[in-house]
């Protein structure tokens, strides 16, 4: 559908920028790295850090001194990545519309609105799984030089997996914020904020233990990198809450813009 | 004594053109219209000399004093209704008014009163949820309300009813009679033809003609039509009859010269309907938009 | 300056300024709500971070510090509310002028009988009004939940104080910064992917450079140059890391006032 190709060169360009950054991140990650590679003195350290520590900064029970243990680290910041880009899409590629006056146009084409939203969504999505697969890319290239096991392929691939869910959760809600909101101009500031205090609360949810309950309100808990890697399976219960979610944004941004009045 | 005065002004856009060597004057009291087709450079012009946008070579004066480097100081006596009206969100009409009005040294309030209620604006309404040519309305009444000696016009009425549109222009005669000077962009020749005693008209860039609209009308050709029975054209080829068509048992032609000519051949027929014209700017100018 | 102009951007501000300070305030209050169960296992950190090699120590902002000191602590997490400050500061500083430019009321404001330098002038000081509003919040909250949650251990206050003063200049290089950027971008469609990108790569920039081009990328990001670890141990300012933050916001504003001075404003299309 020409929306959806629209859409998917217009977004181009950011999705280059993003790959970017990504492709930075995971080379500078990975530059960290080669300090602790088989560093026998760290695996001592590690040992001995209080689990307080460890949640802050997202490192409990890993080696750091193995590729795979490294990038189960690096999983969180990922996480960030790739969901700050997921959620600026999903709002921004609806919003857009009526911020750049286009509604005038694209919205009195022969298409009933929920076409519309699908083919954006779809196009949003594919620009998702290109930065993922970027993501992935540039992890398997870089871990090359550090000759690493069976294990971490299949463990990056869990965590691809993850990070995709993650990416439509906040996608999902991308969409129904940019759907829903009337003050469509603040749709992707409150998405971004949305995410950043989820962040936030998965931060602290691991700080304390009255305040794990936390966890279930944000999704960068929902996919522990340490049980990932250890018992290479994700918690399906938790991949149910993610596509609840994901279900309950979609309904209600088709819901929402089917009604919704717009205005130039 | 000059209020407008355009010397060579040039402005390019990196490499597009703007306008090109525009040199124009307008004299205090008058309305003085400028017309052209979309993108000749109006808008340009009026931004210049707004200093909106700065020339890439050429001046513009105003009152005496350089439109740029006396800038501020002009604009208190200077009203602008841009084509497009935009404000800022969630602000409601009396807000705006009442901020544009903080700007002028002037005590505004009677006059933003008095142009409120001509206009019937709803003043506690956010501008945002204003129709179109409501928000034209809260661009005049903004663009007056400091009682300006130059107003600057772009394309005012487009928006606005039939009923607003003649309340707006009896409301700029009004203003003319009180001795502003008017600039009036537009190419709704019809309006410019009601209102100006001037004309400018640009295209692509370049001024092509300055001149007073009654002299060019009067320079011009009359428009006739005759309907009559069984009518022949030819009865009608006379010296200074160009365009003479004949269409639905109506004759049709331009006459330049001694009117009485025509006459007489008219006089001479039996006639149903005579219909004798001036031509609309629109007939005179359009050949200026091809 | 015009106070009309100051009046009216500064209303426009006021709950972007009100929804940071809040969010600011309750993230120093969970975080040092938390330094309780932290302290409980300071004699243990202390071992472990003496162990460590200094590469890990700087990679988590950790050089020289001890967390189990209520400063040693709440410098540590200052990092996060520094992250916040930064990303509002460049908000305010990308959008400053181009939101005429966005909502196209350029045409109204710049056709009124005030200056360019005017109008600047007074969007940036009720831009830094702004700021000061939630600064001030910071500051109240920072040393009243210090003061709260500390127990009965003991701080000096000097260092304390050095650290949330630092935060005027710290919003100002974003606000100066994301400002001059956004005159010399064509067009700004949306600040948020420039503030942030702003904000975060500065953050980015501070942990990673020593990686990197080593001291160079260091000397860039205010983060490095108001470093909480450094103030809080040193109890003084890095100054000549400071000094470059100050002539980066001086450059900017003269730029900014230069490049908006001469500015061609677009006419609505």
């Amino acid at each position: 559908m020409n929306i959806f190709v629209r859409e998917l060169k217009a977004n181009l360009k950011s999705l280059l920028i993003w790959g970017v950054i990504v492709i930075l991140f995971v080379t500078i990650g990975i530059s960290k790295f080669s300090a602790y590679y088989n560093n026998p003195e760290m695996l001592a350290i590690l040992d001995d850090m209080p689990p307080a520590m460890l949640a802050a900064f997202n490192m409990q029970a890993f080696n750091l001194t193995t590729v795979s243990g490294f990038f189960g680290v690096m999983f969180t910041y990922y996480a960030l990545i790739v969901s700050i880009a997921a959620a600026m899409w999903g709002s921004d590629i609806i919003s857009k519309e009526e911020r750049d006056k286009t509604v005038e146009f694209s919205l009195t084409l022969p298409v009933t609105r929920s076409r519309l939203v699908t083919a954006k969504t779809l196009a949003a999505l594919v620009n998702c799984i290109g930065l993922l697969l970027i993501t992935w890319g540039a992890s398997l290239v870089s871990a090359q030089s550090y000759q690493p096991d069976a294990g971490f392929y299949s463990f990056l691939a869990l965590c691809m997996l993850a990070l995709f869910i993650m990416q439509l959760i906040f996608l999902a809600v991308g969409i129904f914020l940019g759907c829903a909101m009337k003050q469509y101009k603040r749709a992707s500031s409150v998405a971004v904020s949305l995410l950043l205090g989820t962040y936030f609360l998965s931060v602290v949810s691991g700080l304390n233990k009255n305040l794990e309950f936390l966890k279930y309100f944000s999704p960068f808990k929902y996919f522990d990198a340490g049980v990932l890697l250890r018992e290479s399976k994700i918690d399906i219960a938790f991949v149910g809450l993610s596509l609840a979610i994901i279900l309950v944004s979609m309904v209600g941004a088709y819901l929402t813009y089917a009604k919704r009045d717009l205005y130039i | 004594m000059s209020v407008i005065e355009v010397n060579h002004l040039t402005k390019y856009y990196g490499k597009a053109r703007g306008i090109i060597d525009v040199s124009f004057h307008v004299d205090e009291g008058e309305i003085f219209g400028f017309i052209g087709p979309n993108g000749a450079g109006k808008s340009t012009t009026i931004r210049l000399l707004l200093s909106l946008i700065y020339p890439t070579s050429g001046s513009g004066t105003i009152f005496g004093k350089d439109c740029i480097k006396y800038g501020p100081e002009l604009r208190q006596e200077i009203g602008y209704l841009p084509s497009e009206v935009f404000y800022y969100e969630r602000m409601k009409v009396i807000d705006l008014l009442r901020y544009s009005a903080s700007f002028y040294d002037k005590d505004c309030t009677q006059r933003l009163q008095e142009l409120a209620e001509l206009m019937e604006l709803e003043l506690h309404r956010r501008i945002e949820d204003l129709s179109y040519g409501n928000k034209k309305k809260v661009g005049i009444v903004q663009g007056l309300l400091h009682q300006p000696k130059l107003l600057f016009l772009d394309e005012p009425t487009a928006g606005l009813d039939p009923l607003m549109q003649r309340k707006f222009f009896q409301l700029i005669r009004e203003e003319n009679q009180r001795g502003v000077t008017v600039f009036f962009s537009s190419h709704i020749l019809g309006e410019v033809q009601r209102l100006c005693n001037r004309v400018g008209i640009i295209k692509e860039g370049r001024i092509i003609e300055i001149a007073d609209i009654r002299t060019l009308q009067q320079n011009n050709y009359k428009k006739v039509r005759v309907a009559a029975d069984d009518l022949d054209a030819a009865y009608f080829d006379l010296p200074g009859v160009t365009n003479l068509e004949r269409h639905d048992g109506t004759v049709r032609f331009f006459y330049k010269g001694d009117i009485n000519a025509v006459m007489h051949k008219i006089g001479e027929i039996t006639v149903s309907d005579v219909t004798i014209e001036e031509p609309t700017l629109e007939e005179i100018f359009m050949h200026y938009y091809e | 300056m015009s106070m009309n102009i100051f009046k009216q951007e500064f209303k426009m501000n006021l709950r972007s300024v009100i929804t940071w300070s809040v969010a600011v305030a309750v993230l120093i209050l969970v975080f040092v709500s938390l330094f309780s169960s932290f302290a409980q296992d300071a004699e243990l950190l202390n071992e472990m971070m003496a162990k460590f090699p200094e590469q890990l120590l700087t990679a988590f902002g950790l050089n020289g510090v001890n967390l189990a000191t209520v400063l040693g602590y709440f410098g540590f997490v200052f990092l996060f509310a520094q992250i916040c400050l930064a990303i509002q500061a460049a908000n305010y500083g990308f959008s400053l002028v181009s939101i005429e430019e966005r909502e196209w009321t350029a045409d109204f404001l710049l056709a009124k009988p005030v200056g360019r330098i005017q109008i600047l002038t007074s969007k940036l000081l009720a831009a830094l009004s702004g700021l000061t509003i939630t600064n001030i919040v910071v500051w109240i909250s920072s040393f009243g939940f210090i003061n709260l949650f500390r127990g009965d251990r003991t701080y000096e206050a000097k260092p304390l104080l050095l650290l949330l003063l630092s935060i005027v200049v710290f919003q100002l290089f974003f606000l100066s910064v994301g400002l001059v950027v956004s005159l010399l971008v064509k067009r700004i469609r949306n600040v948020t992917p420039y503030s942030m990108a702003l904000g975060f790569g500065m953050y980015v920039l501070s942990v990673f450079g020593d990686m990197l081009g080593e001291s160079i990328l260091e000397k860039i990001t205010p983060f490095k140059h108001f470093d909480p670890n450094y103030i809080i141990q040193h109890g003084a300012y890095d100054l000549p890391l400071v000094l470059i933050s100050a002539s980066v916001i001086v450059i900017s504003l003269v730029g900014s006032y230069l490049l908006y001075t001469r500015r061609d404003i677009p006419a609505v299309v």
